[in-house]
């Protein structure tokens, strides 16, 4: 079905080329943003943590609830990851198999 | 004009219109990661890169002139720039074609990537371009609009440098809304970032290093920068054997008015006023590339002695 879908675009080398381009900057964009908007999200939280930490009777749950708060944050951030590098990868496998159908055309 | 408009073009489509406003803005880290939206420096026409050699050119220009007229766009944009609203096949390319018979050449480059850079590259391109026309070339006319005028002065200087051929065919060059002493949208830019990073705030310094990933040809702007590590474009001579022309505008219809005396054209303030200098009330920076009063003006000095 995809294969059957897949032979009916052709598209331009040169189109082909500036789709991927388009691709791999987004791809890059969004996995360098997801670490450092992570980077910043870790240095503010650890402010208020920090001042709650500084009380001693707290002090222990305080930094027991920030480790697990930032292994949540940090985690959706690594999913964001992972999912935008899983969409990029599919996104370049369709590509490659346009390539290669422009590539057959011309041919 | 009737003529031209039955000329059918290829016009730069939106893709090409895109990938030309992300080289303006990341062009460096584009071409550093060999990015497929890179562009390539070029000779276009109808919208594919022409290839340097007599039979290709020959293929290209059925009727080759002994004068050519080289188009340099300016930042973020591409050859179709220089296009006539409603009449694509009108610029000032083809309309000094038409009119006093030079063969246009619109170039198209990465203007994200360093002025010096550009220039250098321009120097390699117009050398080879001049060893494979068909014809032998005595009247070379370069016109640069806004950070292409800069391209063209570096690549005059680099090939003035090492006595390339092509130089000494060049009669005049036009600036049209060029920053030759920097761009005061990018010194705030550049101030706007220094303030971000001076606020001692995680948000702020992001966001000032966002800013900061603005390329390089940007950056160059701030003070019209030609040569690497050298920033002001006063240190660098104009080319001597030259005439340099400077075409500007403004914002408004009265170039006193104190929108036109703090913005210019929008972008650039325009130069004191002197011989070779030309200001056109009302047209603004982009119109600058397409203006019919510019062109009649360009005209006029390509025909005088």
């Amino acid at each position: 079905m995809v294969r059957e879908r897949l032979k009916g675009l052709f598209m331009e080398a040169k189109t082909l080329r500036q789709i991927r381009g388009a691709k791999d900057l987004a791809e890059e964009a969004i996995d360098a943003a997801a670490l450092a908007i992570n980077e910043v999200q870790r240095t503010m939280t650890r402010l208020p943590y920090g001042l709650l930490a500084g009380i001693k009777p707290i002090a222990v749950p305080v930094r027991a609830v920030e480790q697990a708060h930032l292994k949540i944050t940090e985690s959706v951030y690594f999913s964001i990851r992972v999912g935008n590098r899983l969409v990029g990868n599919v996104a370049g496998f369709v590509l490659d198999r346009l390539d290669a159908h422009a590539k057959g055309r011309e041919q | 004009m009737a003529e031209e408009k039955n000329n059918s073009v290829i016009r730069p489509t939106w893709g090409d219109t895109a990938a030309s406003f992300l080289n303006g803005c990341f062009g460096d880290y584009l071409s550093e990661r060999e990015n497929g939206l890179a562009i390539d420096m070029a000779f276009y026409r109808n919208n594919l890169p022409l290839e340097l050699s007599t039979a290709a050119l020959s293929a290209a220009c059925p009727l080759p002139t002994g004068k050519l007229c080289v188009l340099v766009h300016g930042l973020c944009c591409h050859e179709g720039a220089f296009d006539f609203p409603g009449n694509p096949a009108r610029s000032y390319g083809s309309a000094l074609q038409y009119d006093l018979g030079y063969t246009p050449f619109s170039l198209r480059y990465n203007t994200g990537l360093p002025i010096a850079y550009n220039g250098q590259r321009l120097d390699t391109l117009l050398e080879h371009l001049l060893a494979v026309y068909p014809v032998p070339v005595d009247d070379l006319v370069l016109i640069g609009h806004s950070m292409g005028g800069l391209v063209l002065r570096a690549a005059c200087h680099y090939g003035a440098c090492r006595e390339a051929s092509w130089v000494s065919k060049v009669s005049r060059v036009f600036y049209l809304g060029t920053p030759h002493e920097g761009a005061a949208l990018e010194r705030m830019g550049h101030l706007v970032t220094k303030l971000l990073h001076a606020v001692p705030h995680p948000v702020t310094a992001l966001v000032g290093d966002l800013a900061n990933q603005r390329s390089q040809g940007i950056k160059d702007l701030r003070y019209g920068t030609l040569l690497e590590g050298i920033d002001f474009s006063t240190s660098v001579p104009w080319l001597a054997s030259a005439k340099h022309y400077l075409i500007a505008g403004t914002v408004t219809d009265d170039p006193e008015h104190l929108a036109s005396r703090l913005f210019g054209d929008g972008l650039v303030q325009p130069p004191q006023a002197g011989e070779h200098v030309a200001l056109f009330p009302g047209v603004a920076h982009m119109q600058l590339a397409h203006d019919e009063a510019v062109y009649a003006r360009i005209k006029q000095w390509c025909a005088s002695a």
